[in-house]
């Protein structure tokens, strides 16, 4: 229950920050939250607004000129791009922050709602959008060709405001890459969308060396209209970049980076196990590594605040609970919030912002409540591959339920490759436990095959998981076998298969205007197929030419020469030649031989010759 | 061998044939879904999982034609939807197989005993009195491990088979139309049975000379290439109706044409074009469709005399040089071969056929689970395998022709008989 009023609170005072920023121009914070095993979750957001008229007008104030320019030449009204990698481990991290909605599966993944009277110009302005993107960031976006291209019917609903979200004339595509590598050149781009361009405030702590060391991160853009009743509709950026440092991980020595086991008076302890001692050690994993401080996890200190911000809103934000002491550098306001989980610290424009996180005392009845304990998601997802060999194979994904008594329906889509050939009429849910599929899970199902080398196929199944139950989501599919033109250099390490996206539909009054109550994406699969020899094309050419010329020498030579008994006709092969070597021997005798006799044998040694020419 | 063929027997043998594809369907369970995931029975224009597929697509109002999977003629969606669910229900499906298993058989038997492969109307073979009778040649065709495979394994080639084997059983026994009508079924489930027309419109021509004192020829083909077009209209407009779109048009022939579904089978054509340069693609697609056509009219032209030995050695070119080749098309060769049972001490090569087919048909599977499963071989070891067996089938096409000519060649010469030859 108290957890339910923590949760609550953090809501209620999100929310009251998100109102107070609808107004201001731009806005920057950084939330900071301990996870269990010695992970840090850190959630940087940057919001900026411009009026429409404004943006209509050209001028960008603190909208990124180039994402807008780019957003007004391909017709774009909403926008969401997303870069991440790693894993979001939810059995011991609990709920996604966000509620998931700001991450994306890994590799890149964009989704747009674009204007376009047709079919044709919505993936003409897609292909436009994609490209100028792709520059921008420096990924291959440009890979997002049909074959990666869906138009997703249930899953995705508009965030921002629409006039006519419905209207006919908004098209919605979405992309995934999932063997994209998000890397440090992707975040140079990122950092120069803001106002202060990494120079100042929290976007200083962001280096690509401890961002893409984490274990897991998500680096989100999000464009959308936003329209306050009675207000003029204002145009809202959301950067967003969420990252699980491992605490052990970054608190290694830049000078020593290469991770060894720690001697063994330094290993963290449980040290109320009865059997511990100077030479046992029981790891005590779950709280331990709780002490940190800024600079060590970062690298660096945090530079001030950048000016541009809006004051009203904490740049800095600390999940721990308050009976945890926090120290911080001179010129720091530490406010606690009211929710006794979190507190927030107001920094001066110019000061340097360190912050020192003790590890908490030894008394047992704090050590328990070091961390606030993380909300239990909605629903927990795995996929996976069955079956073995690169000829077919099926996919099975585990969801689960853990609510003691809420029922859970959602969405759950998959964009895959055409090269899986997935056979639909194989599909069936069932309940762990029972033996046969249940027809009642699955609600209803949206399906676009795949075409061969045109697009890939699009599942989109609309389920209903009953509380406190595992569902098997299982189908098969067939692997096909690509022209050799159509494997990448690394062929035999297998195609990635892009994330399925589980999109919860929200049953919750209180919340109203959201479409997703929760969002979660599952890992990307990676998919072998049989492969040919690479080598061989000049030899597979050559050997079933000659196959086919045997079989077709051999059919019309008999086909085109008659039969003769085998001592009638000409004299051929061996024997032509013989015959001619002797005529031609018989001659030479002739000329320099002894007279009339050889004469005579000559004629009769050319006598095939004669028959050849009666013939 | 020779003995009389009474009813018993014959109900005894289909009876026999039927109980086998039953036994194994009902008593081994894992064999139909295990035969039915083989390349070798199953391709992607017959696979039986690709038409459930379509199938459940088409109940599910999504056409079928508009995805990657489903590659086979429009009419057998109807069909088969007629019938139980094959997953809840497979018995249906069972019997519907076994039923047009026994159909082939029962056109087989009619082939056999129309002694047409003996004494056709133009040609009467010396060695006439040495032949096999309808028991025979049915028993062979329904006992062939290989056409029980493509049965048990549910390719829809079964269906393409049997109506070949009618359209050859009407045109040997007079019935021009019916065979007409036979060929363009084969030819809309399939495309490739239409390469058949020439030599049977000849078998047809040839039986009604005798029968009717039918003169002319341009008449005689002319009309029956109009019921071959307007048999084939009336179908495509079925089809449309039954899909409401012209799209299976290139989803089920132009998929055959363009060769754009690379599984492996046991054919050239697969690995080919795997390893084919993109610039040369098209260009090879037609030299191998010009090469697959350019034996009809060759073969038509030489062996003028016999129509039906033109349909034999076409239908095993086919099995050989088809895009998407399966042990079914070799099962349809192989059932036509023993109604030349008279010219086989003519033939040269039977050992090495036997043993090279024997050889290929062991070692494929074997091979294509090193590729795919064990990992210890790759693609090679199966492409190499089919050249194999193609080679053998070819050599066996190649040796069955040069006995019926030189069997044709001992009516000029019949002194000949048994003597040492050679060609020129």
């Amino acid at each position: 229950m108290r957890q339910f009023f923590f949760s609550f609170f953090s809501l209620i005072s999100f929310i009251s920050y998100s109102f107070a920023s609808s107004s201001a121009g731009y806005h920057e914070q950084l939330v900071l939250r301990p996870l269990p095993l010695s992970a840090l979750l850190a959630s940087f957001n940057f919001r900026s607004n411009i009026t429409v008229s404004e943006f209509e007008a050209h001028n960008f104030r603190f909208f990124p000129r180039s994402l807008g320019q780019i957003i007004q030449h391909a017709g774009t009204r909403e926008l969401h791009l997303r870069f991440s990698s790693g894993r979001w481990d939810s059995e011991s991290w609990g709920a996604r922050p966000w509620d998931g909605a700001r991450e994306g599966g890994t590799g890149v993944e964009l989704w747009a709602w674009l204007d376009a009277e047709t079919d044709e110009e919505a993936d003409h302005k897609w292909l436009t959008l994609t490209n100028a993107l792709s520059g921008l960031f420096c990924a291959s976006l440009n890979f997002i060709d049909g074959t990666r291209t869906t138009r997703p019917v249930m899953s995705f609903q508009p965030e921002g405001d629409h006039i006519d979200a419905t209207d006919a004339n908004t098209h919605l595509l979405y992309g995934v890459l999932p063997h994209e590598v998000v890397c440090t050149e992707n975040l140079t781009p990122f950092l120069k969308l803001l106002p202060c361009k990494g120079k100042a405030g929290i976007a200083t702590l962001l280096d690509g060396h401890k961002l893409f060391d984490s274990s897991w991160q998500s680096m989100a853009i999000d464009v959308r209209p936003i329209c306050p009743t009675g207000g003029e509709c204002v145009l809202q950026t959301e950067l967003t970049i969420d990252m699980v440092l491992d605490i052990d991980r970054s608190k290694r020595p830049r000078d020593n980076p290469i991770p060894r086991p720690p001697p063994g008076h330094e290993l963290p302890c449980n040290t109320s196990k009865p059997y511990h001692s100077h030479d046992t050690c029981f790891p005590a994993d779950h709280e331990a590594n709780q002490d940190w401080t800024l600079s060590q996890i970062f690298g660096k200190y945090m530079k001030g605040t950048c000016p541009l911000t809006d004051p009203t809103v904490p740049p800095v934000c600390l999940q721990v609970p308050n009976s945890r002491s926090v120290y911080v550098s001179d010129g720091v306001l530490e406010k606690k919030n009211l929710d006794r989980v979190s507190r927030c610290f107001e920094i001066s424009p110019d000061t340097n912002f360190e912050m020192v996180l003790p590890s908490p005392s030894n008394d047992d009845q704090v050590v328990t409540d070091a961390l606030v304990k993380p909300e239990t998601p909605l629903l927990y997802a795995e996929r996976s591959f069955t079956g073995h060999g690169q000829e077919r194979g099926g996919v099975q994904t585990i969801l689960r339920n853990p609510s003691p008594d809420i029922e859970v329906e959602f969405i759950y889509m998959e964009s895959l490759p055409w090269f899986m050939r997935i056979y639909l009429h194989t599909m069936s849910a069932r309940v762990q436990g029972s033996k046969s599929d249940d027809k009642s899970l699955i609600q209803e199902t949206y399906y676009r095959p795949a075409l061969d080398r045109a697009r890939g196929s699009q599942l989109e199944v609309r389920m209903r998981i009953p509380p406190a139950s595992t569902v098997f989501l299982t189908y098969d599919f067939e692997k096909s076998i690509l022209r050799y033109t159509e494997y990448p250099p690394d062929a035999n390490r297998g195609f990635d298969v892009a994330a399925a996206v589980i999109t919860i539909l929200n049953k919750d009054e209180s919340k109203t205007g959201r479409f997703a109550a929760y969002n979660l994406r599952t890992t990307t699969l990676l998919c072998s197929l049989p492969t040919p020899d690479f080598s061989m094309p000049y030899n597979v050419i050559i050997f079933t030419s000659t196959a086919i010329a045997l079989a077709f020498g051999g059919m019309f030579n008999i086909m085109v020469r008659r039969f003769v008994a085998a001592d009638e006709g000409p004299e051929l092969g061996l024997k032509l030649l013989k015959s001619k070597l002797r005529a031609r021997i018989g001659g030479l005798f002739a000329k320099f031989g002894k007279g009339n006799k050889t004469q005579e044998e000559q004629d009769k040694v050319t006598e095939p010759g004669v028959v050849e020419s009666k013939e | 061998m020779d003995g009389k063929v009474t009813i018993g027997r014959t109900a005894g043998l289909y009876i026999g044939a039927a109980v086998l594809r039953l036994a194994i369907f009902t008593l081994l369970p894992g064999i139909p879904d295990l035969l039915t995931g083989r390349v070798e029975i199953s391709t992607p224009v017959t696979s039986f999982k690709r038409l459930q597929e379509g199938l459940f697509l088409y109940n599910h109002n999504v056409s079928p034609y508009d995805g990657g999977v489903y590659h086979q003629a429009p009419l057998f969606l109807p069909l088969f939807s007629l019938l139980p669910n094959a997953s809840s229900y497979p018995i249906f499906t069972y019997l519907l197989y076994i039923a047009v298993d026994l159909l082939s058989a029962g056109a087989l038997w009619k082939i056999a005993d129309s002694g047409e492969t003996v004494a056709s109307a133009l040609f009467t073979s010396p060695r006439k009195e040495k032949r096999w009778n309808g028991f025979i040649i049915a028993a062979v065709f329904l006992f062939n491990p290989f056409t029980v495979a493509t049965c048990i394994g549910r390719s829809t080639s079964v269906f393409t088979t049997c109506a070949i084997l009618h359209a050859i059983a009407k045109a040997v026994s007079g019935a021009p139309f019916s065979a007409m009508v036979a060929i363009t079924f084969a030819g809309y489930l399939s495309l490739y049975p239409l390469l058949l027309l020439p030599p049977l419109v000849l078998l047809c021509y040839d039986r009604q000379r005798i029968e009717r004192g039918i003169k002319s020829v341009i008449p005689f083909v002319a009309t029956n290439i109009a019921v071959v077009a307007g048999i084939m209209g009336l179908l495509f407009g079925m089809s449309y109706l039954i899909t409401g779109s012209w799209e299976f048009l290139t989803s089920t022939y132009g998929v055959q044409l363009t060769l754009s579904d690379l599984t492996p089978n046991v054919g050239l054509w697969w690995y080919f074009f795997i390893e084919m340069f993109d610039s040369f693609r098209s260009f090879f697609l037609g030299v191998f469709w010009l090469h697959l056509s350019c034996y009809v009219g060759g073969l038509t032209v030489r062996i003028r005399q016999q129509p039906l030995v033109v349909l034999t050695l076409l239908l095993g070119i086919f099995g050989i040089f088809k895009p998407y080749p399966s042990i079914s098309d070799t099962s349809l060769f192989l059932a036509l071969v023993p109604l030349y049972r008279h010219v086989f001490p003519l033939m040269r090569y039977t050992f090495v056929i036997a043993a090279v087919i024997m050889y290929a048909t062991f070692l494929g599977p074997a091979f294509y689970y090193l590729w795919i499963y064990a990992g210890s071989g790759n693609a090679n070891f199966f492409y190499a395998i089919t050249l194999v067996w193609n080679l053998g089938q070819s050599l066996l096409v190649c040796d069955l022709m040069f006995a019926v000519l030189r069997d044709e060649w001992e009516v000029e010469r019949p002194e000949m008989a048994g003597k040492e030859i050679r060609q020129i």
